[in-house]
């Protein structure tokens, strides 16, 4: 019966990570005085895409990107617990493996940037690698934060932390730091700097369309979902019911609440240049790693 | 059955000065033919040292400490589990590379090879001789000298570069002045001579002054630091003496030699242990020193391997890199196996175990990545990354090789560096509940191995992918012989399979360390009860902590997350192909110089600026 629990992951992630970029997208649009598109635009985009004509370049590591990226982050979602139910496949990964499982989705957004051969794509792809770089250590230490207190990396053990043991001065610490870092992981204003439309042309994307593009499109979109549930489900579990099909609702719910964070907080501030958002990268690190030294000492 | 472990061990070592005899005579003429003799005598001496690996691992055979007298000389060997682990990479790796020669060297046609042929074999000789002799003195100095010297002139190859003759001297001065640090350090001993085995010294240490042991244990350490690359010894040296060497060389160098380092600084902290009442070993201390090390070369050798625009100056620095966390597991395992708590001496041997896997699949992988850049550098003539790009047209099966040789030295699942990297961070990160430095040690090297991916990702994408150089408007380059492609198929193969399937590596290193010689480590390997807490899984590694049951502390199963990533490649082709659009090749508009202008290309000096201006000060800067 575990399995199911998996299929209802792909599927609520497929349904609803599209909507919640249409609640951002309309929102941005309220708080900027425009009239903004309706709510359910993206799956439209997503359609139309992938009927369009798909330009590729004379190579396959380019035709290869966007297919990995979507299968990594699709992975990902398998191995998370929505609803507070382990699946099947969460007793054969830990929270180590998950982060290495985001890193190869980054991976073929690089890959794909560098085999188009554009400049601009290049450029994404520096600064898509930098940002990586720089924000794992936080979506790391929020795990650990966890991990060093239950003694295991265990997906569920870990992400249930909260839920098992409590409030502590580190997880409110960690949860904080989790928000600032949350528009870095999801790409969003002011950290949208690899994509970057107005400066250069949705960098690692730009010589990419059609169905290629679409499969970019939707995984940015089930990553900025991923982040945003795994705040849900670390953070803010004193709503858990027991019930499975209650439990996801709440969660969906919560969720909409983060993007709704989100949208505000993007909508609201600009762009941040690279070489800024490392020295701010860098002060979440060593607040994140102060974050797991008191939950070490049980604080 | 009983195989005649030092028989056979002396065999080899005859077939290979054979070798360094015969080669060279031959080459002078008959470039190929050297070649091919060299390998086939390599090949043969294999054979021999890999059945006296099988038998001291998988069969037990025990094996004690025995003198050889040579004239006046009484030397002491010693061929245990742990040897024979290091014997068998060595081996292995050396017919590798001697495969690849055969064609490789005969490129250089303004330098004789037989020098080339005679130092390969001397060289090979020489690190199975370091890993054998059973003493520090007399035998010692003979094997490190055969290994230094012989690897003083292949690095020395094209020794009409100015460079690389600076390069090389640097290279002898400080392996010698390694050597005197070591050498010299018995003597600190109190009551220890010339050619006392390893074992003697040991008991005399015992009676020595603990100040003196602190001397003793430390200039060992930055002996074998040296030549280990440890921070910041190895950045003196490492990088010239890999980036000018013969890319076969290189792999050897960076894929086996530096190993000898480890093998050293393992052999001191876990097997010269002096034991009884009133001796101070600080196993506590020691360990934090070496862990601490190990951190901060892991972090500054690839800092500074992602500022590198020279292929191989950016694989060598990437090597003082993948040691570091070689150096910060043993140090971990020391610090755990010095602690109180059952939980901690069982992770201590989680991260040893991790550490050795990481021996192998560096050595795999790294050899596999500098035969790349020697096929690349063959081809094209050049290392430089700004002059590089868009071979994955031209070279497609060296790009697919150096493709899956990058996603396993960064550490992504399922390849090879997943699984020790994961072993080593996820312990140390657990261990961190009750040592709270490791936790930020295990931090730092899971941020390393980000940096490090961005490493090979510029690597990778500058060589193969990239576009503005002359050859993708002539189209005049070729693929690699046959003859240079089969060990990087061979050794891809390996990293897959080694990613895959862990679990055998990690039985067969429990057995290494369970039929080693007498040790703290292996009694504990041989009491701990494996099948309760670590491993429970069958393809993959999982482990648990005593007392807590049924609670899975960690696991990997690297065949799940294959099987997980395929369907879901899958579904992504399946959801790609919904809207059945057509698809059309068209070139990249680079504003009508699409293949010409080279200004189209983005300079390495621009990849990931703002993170190598942020890190400036771990030093190994590109100068403009």
């Amino acid at each position: 019966m575990d399995i199911v629990y998996i299929v209802v992951n792909i599927v609520i992630f497929l349904a609803f990570a599209p909507l919640f970029e249409g609640i951002v997208r309309k929102l941005t649009a309220k708080v900027q005085s425009r009239q903004g598109p309706p709510i359910i635009q993206p799956y439209y985009d997503i359609i139309k895409l992938l009927g369009k004509e798909n330009f590729i370049v004379d190579n396959w590591a380019f035709t290869l990107a966007p297919l990995m990226s979507f299968a990594a982050i699709i992975s990902v979602i398998c191995f998370v617990p929505l609803g507070y139910k382990a699946n099947f496949l969460t007793q054969y990964a830990d929270v180590i493996t998950i982060i290495y499982l985001l890193t190869l989705g980054g991976v073929s957004i690089l890959l794909g940037a560098l085999s188009s051969k554009n400049t601009f794509a290049m450029m994404g792809a520096s600064r898509e690698m930098v940002t990586m770089i720089m924000v794992e250590p936080v979506l790391a230490m929020t795990f650990f934060v966890g991990a060093v207190k239950v003694k295991s990396l265990g997906i569920d053990s870990t992400i249930f932390s909260v839920m098992n043991t409590g409030y502590s001065w580190a997880v409110v610490l960690m949860m904080a730091l989790y928000l600032m870092a949350l528009q870095a992981f999801v790409g969003k204003q002011p950290f949208d700097i690899a994509e970057a439309e107005q400066e250069i042309l949705e960098g690692p994307f730009i010589e990419y369309s059609g169905p290629n593009y679409a499969l970019f499109k939707y995984s940015m979109m089930l990553k900025q979902m991923f982040y945003a549930s795994l705040f849900v489900m670390v953070f803010v579990p004193f709503l858990y019911t027991g019930v499975y099909a209650l439990d996801i609702v709440i969660q969906l719910c919560e969720i909409a609440l983060v993007y709704v964070l989100i949208a505000l907080v993007g909508a609201t501030n600009p762009r941040l240049r690279i070489d800024q958002a490392v020295k701010y990268y860098a002060v979440l690190i060593v607040l994140a790693l102060s974050a797991v030294g008191l939950s070490v000492y049980g604080i | 059955m009983n195989t005649d472990i030092y028989g056979n061990l002396f065999t080899a070592m005859a077939i290979l000065a054979a070798s360094a005899v015969v080669s060279p005579i031959v080459a002078g003429t008959k470039r190929k033919m050297a070649g091919w003799i060299n390998f086939i005598m390599v090949t043969i001496a294999a054979i021999f040292l890999l059945h006296i690996s099988y038998a001291v691992i998988f069969k037990a055979v025990p094996q004690g400490s025995t003198i050889i007298n040579l004239g006046p000389l009484g030397i002491y060997f010693l061929v245990d589990s742990f040897s024979a682990f290091f014997i068998a990479i060595v081996s292995f790796m050396a017919v590798m590379s001697s495969f690849y020669s055969i064609e490789y060297m005969d490129h250089y046609h303004d330098y004789s090879l037989s020098g080339f042929y005679f130092n390969l074999p001397v060289f090979i000789l020489g690190m199975i001789a370091l890993l054998t002799v059973d003493d520090l003195t007399t035998g010692f100095t003979i094997a490190w000298q055969l290994m230094t010297i012989a690897s003083y002139f292949l690095i020395k190859f094209e020794f009409r570069e100015k460079n690389v003759v600076y390069g090389a001297n640097k290279y002898l001065v400080l392996m010698e002045l390694a050597w005197a640090l070591i050498v010299g350090s018995t003597f600190l001993v109190s009551g220890s001579s010339m050619g006392d085995s390893l074992h003697l010294i040991t008991e005399n240490l015992g009676h020595t002054s603990p100040v003196m042991m602190y001397a003793v244990y430390g200039l060992i350490l930055i002996g074998f630091g040296f030549k280990a690359g440890m921070f910041p010894f190895g950045q003196l040296w490492l990088p010239d003496a890999h980036s000018i060497a013969p890319s076969p060389i290189s792999a050897l160098l960076s894929g086996v030699m530096l190993k000898t380092g480890i093998y050293g600084i393992m052999r001191t902290f876990f097997w010269m242990i002096p034991h009884g009442e009133g001796v101070h070993f600080n196993g506590f201390l020691w360990g934090t020193i070496i862990a601490s090390f190990g951190v901060v070369t892991l972090f500054v050798g690839t800092v500074q391997s992602m500022k590198q625009s020279d292929s191989k100056r950016l694989l060598a620095y990437s090597s003082i890199g993948q040691l570091g966390y070689i150096i910060f597991a043993i140090g971990a395992s020391l610090v755990l196996f010095n602690s109180e708590s059952q939980y901690m001496k069982l992770l201590a041997l989680v991260v040893i175990i991790g550490a050795l896997y990481h021996v192998i699949n560096h050595a795999v992988f790294k050899g596999l990545l500098f035969l790349v850049s020697g096929s690349v550098l063959y081809t094209t003539g050049t290392k430089d990354l700004n002059k590089l790009g868009g071979l994955i047209n031209f070279m497609p099966v060296t790009a697919i090789v150096a493709g899956i040789a990058s996603l396993s030295i960064a550490g992504v699942p399922p390849f090879s560096g997943f699984a020790s990297k994961w072993t080593i961070i996820s312990s140390t990160v657990l261990a961190g509940s009750e040592v709270m430095f490791l936790v930020i040690f295990g931090i730092i090297a899971l941020f390393t191995s980000a940096v490090t991916l961005s490493c090979y990702v510029k690597f990778f994408g500058m060589t193969f992918t990239s576009t503005g150089t002359e050859w993708t408007v002539k189209k005049d380059i070729k693929e690699v012989p046959f003859m240079m492609l089969a060990p990087k198929v061979v050794l891809t193969a390996l990293c897959i399979i080694q990613g895959l399937l862990p679990f055998v590596y990690y039985n067969v290193i429990i057995d290494v360390f369970r039929n080693s010689s007498i040790s703290t480590l292996t009694s504990a390997f041989r009491h701990a009860e494996f099948n309760n807490h670590i491993f429970s899984s069958m393809n993959g590694i999982s482990f648990t902590v005593p007392g807590m049951a049924g609670a899975v502390s960690s696991a990997a199963v690297p065949v799940v997350i294959l099987i997980v990533v395929s369907l879901a490649f899958v579904l992504a082709k399946l959801f790609k192909n919904s809207g059945g659009s057509e698809e059309r090749e068209a070139p990249t508009w680079l504003c009508g110089y699409a293949e010409l202008n080279n200004l189209n290309r983005y300079p390495d000096r621009s990849m990931f600026a703002s993170l190598k201006g942020f890190f400036w000060w771990t030093g190994g800067n590109v100068k403009k």
